[in-house]
């Protein structure tokens, strides 16, 4: 383990912003969002919570162009330097979980554009250094700081960060910034460990004050909980607006569609999409299989915690609480979960 | 679950190879089978769907009517019902549209060996059991037995007429059509009745048989239930299922049926591997 002071880490982006789009998150009124590095840290918060905007979208952007005309072409169009995005958190980390499957390698058909944005952005993620009133992520497993699928993990102590090795392309950055590197001093241990457990006491005082069940308890939840009054009761004040979709970092559906460039030529794009919306699953002869908002809201949590964990052996839920502070209607997934899990207890 | 499609085109998935319009037959007169030129190769399955495109304006899942050997042509049997098979039954000779496929597992032609075949289309799903047919027609010698029962509306709505003519003729398939209703205009002289009545009093082994069924969910729905009631194992009923298959490759979402893509797990499925999901038929 190493230590990287926040003068040096300023040192380390500009010399990779040669080679990469960087993106830092900036605090902006209650929210952080990722904004592009231009060699300025003000504003720059490593730590604290994840950003307003999912992780997703850097690796499946919200559309994307995926075919031109007839003519065959490379697939992804982009020709843009790939991306750093620093100070991404533990749970956003976890969407990669369920987006690999989907989208990955070890796929029947894996997503030549997802998969070179896989394999040439880089990660350096951060733990969280506080907690909001949305976060649960331990109820799902997690930890509040990233322990896999990161490049390098900063993790905040004093002025600057532990930095944590995750993978062969963050130790030959590592390397290769030798000079930038120190080893760290003893009495700061103690800070980033006593760090940690804050915000564990944090996220669970939250999970506490709201009863939102552990993972262990979701077997079942769905199956047994198909005709529960839940989805009726919850869907009462859903507006429809997909809110709960786009900012999800694990909801990975998508609507294609095509567009006339000229007279002649034609391309088809991809872009996000939201299984709440009442058209989603409606064939062409006009036969909806979700016909009500409360069974595309049932839907939404039979497919992250009923389909996913029969094909993926995973909850497609990072507990990063986005889509409780996104829905205008107050629909609260902890508040579903809880209900569901004491139905079926 | 077995797997039996191939990869879809080229290295790009979501790329529509480019086809021409040859000719637009009229079947009914809310059915038209158009009949395409493909600038490229594009194999398929019997029961594999492929998605096409009026260039710019959208997608849509069809399965090829055209039998699987034809290369030098393609065709697909749809009936008008929504935005894009609105603008396809626009389609004139020398128009281009672009495809994309071919996507799914199509029938498991090798499992039907040596079992006796029974088929049964409604409306429109006899389209895609067009191509089945010229496939079991192909492989005759090896089933022990081909038996095809076929129901639509009423007569005007029977598809490819003049063709099935001489599927009569043929000593090697047990034929019945007929129709829900019809009038004394008609000049209809089958069965009259939904599909399901036409399939009693078939002597055959259902323990060693294999029951197909392709038409509208109600359709579907009381067919598969006949075949049970039949004796037909439920691992040896056929279903081709619809649902709003976009992709293809089970990645977009629309199409989720329990734990299996319609798209690229289906849209054949047997009943054994789908009876559990709620709301199927929907």
């Amino acid at each position: 383990m190493r230590y990287v002071s926040r003068a040096n880490l300023k040192l380390l982006l500009d010399d990779l912003s040669g080679q990469y789009r960087v993106f830092v998150p900036v605090r902006k009124k209650d929210s952080r969002f990722y904004s592009r590095y231009e060699g300025s840290m003000d504003d720059v918060v490593i730590g604290e919570v994840r950003a307003f905007e999912p992780l997703k979208a850097f690796f499946f952007p919200a559309v994307e162009k995926v075919a031109e005309g007839f003519s065959g072409g490379s697939f992804p169009h982009e020709k843009d330097r790939p991306v750093c995005i620093v100070g991404v958190k533990a749970c956003d980390l976890k969407g990669f979980k369920v987006l690999d499957h989907v989208f990955g390698q070890e796929d029947e058909y894996p997503d030549p554009s997802y998969i070179k944005r896989r394999a040439e952005n880089l990660i350096i993620s951060s733990d969280c250094t506080m907690a909001i009133e949305t976060c649960f992520c331990l109820a799902l497993g997690l930890k509040p700081f990233p322990q896999e699928d990161f490049d390098i993990n900063l993790s905040p102590v004093g002025d600057g960060f532990f930095v944590f090795v995750g993978s062969d392309k963050g130790k030959q950055i590592v390397e290769r910034h030798a000079g930038l590197f120190e080893e760290p001093g003893e009495e700061l241990s103690s800070a980033q460990e006593k760090s940690r457990l804050r915000v564990i006491r944090e996220v669970e005082r939250n999970i506490e004050e709201h009863g939102v069940p552990s993972q262990d308890r979701y077997q079942g939840i769905i199956e047994k909980g198909y005709e529960s009054a839940v989805w009726k009761d919850e869907a009462e004040s859903c507006v429809e607006c997909g809110a709960c979709n786009t900012i999800c970092p694990t909801c990975h559906c998508f609507l294609l569609y095509e567009q006339m460039k000229g007279d002649e030529e034609f391309a088809r794009f991809r872009m996000w999409d939201s299984c709440l919306i009442k058209d989603f699953a409606r064939v062409g002869g006009g036969d909806n299989p979700r016909e009500h908002l409360w069974m595309r809201l049932r839907n939404r949590f039979e497919k992250k915690f009923d389909y996913f964990r029969k094909v993926a052996d995973i909850y497609a839920c990072t507990g990063c609480g986005r889509c409780i502070s996104a829905c205008p209607a107050k629909i609260d997934i902890r508040d579903v979960l809880r209900k569901l899990v004491e139905e079926n207890e | 679950m077995k797997r039996m499609s191939s990869s879809p085109i080229s290295d790009n998935p979501y790329r529509s190879i480019r086809a021409e319009v040859q000719r637009v037959i009229p079947e009914t007169p809310t059915i038209k089978t158009i009949r395409m030129k493909l600038t490229e190769d594009l194999p398929f399955r019997p029961g594999q769907f492929i998605e096409m495109s009026i260039p710019g304006s959208g997608e849509a899942p069809f399965t090829p009517s055209s039998p699987c050997y034809q290369k030098e042509h393609m065709d697909v049997t749809v009936m008008k019902v929504g935005k894009v098979t609105e603008l396809i039954h626009r389609l004139e000779p020398g128009d281009t549209v672009g495809l994309r496929g071919p996507f799914g597992r199509g029938y498991p032609l090798d499992d039907f060996a040596g079992k006796e075949v029974l088929v049964v289309g409604g409306g429109v799903g006899f389209a895609p059991l067009r191509t089945l047919m010229y496939s079991l027609f192909e492989m005759r010698d090896r089933l022990a037995r081909l038996i095809y029962r076929g129901g639509c509306r009423c007569p005007e709505e029977l598809l490819y007429t003049d063709e099935i003519k001489g599927w009569g003729d043929r000593p090697d398939l047990d034929m019945v059509l007929c129709v829900d209703a019809c009038t004394l205009e008609d000049r209809w002289d089958g069965p009259v009745g939904v599909v399901t009545t036409v399939l009693d009093g078939i002597d055959f082994n259902p323990r060693n048989a294999v029951g197909v069924a392709c038409g509208p969910p109600i359709m579907m729905k009381f067919t598969t239930y006949k075949f049970q009631e039949l004796g037909i194992p439920d691992e040896n009923i056929y279903l081709s299922m619809e649902k709003n298959m976009s992709c293809g490759i089970g990645k977009c979402g629309h199409c989720r049926i329990g734990s299996y893509y319609c798209c690229k797990d289906g849209p054949v499925f047997t009943y054994a591997e789908i009876k559990d999901f709620p709301g199927i038929w929907d």
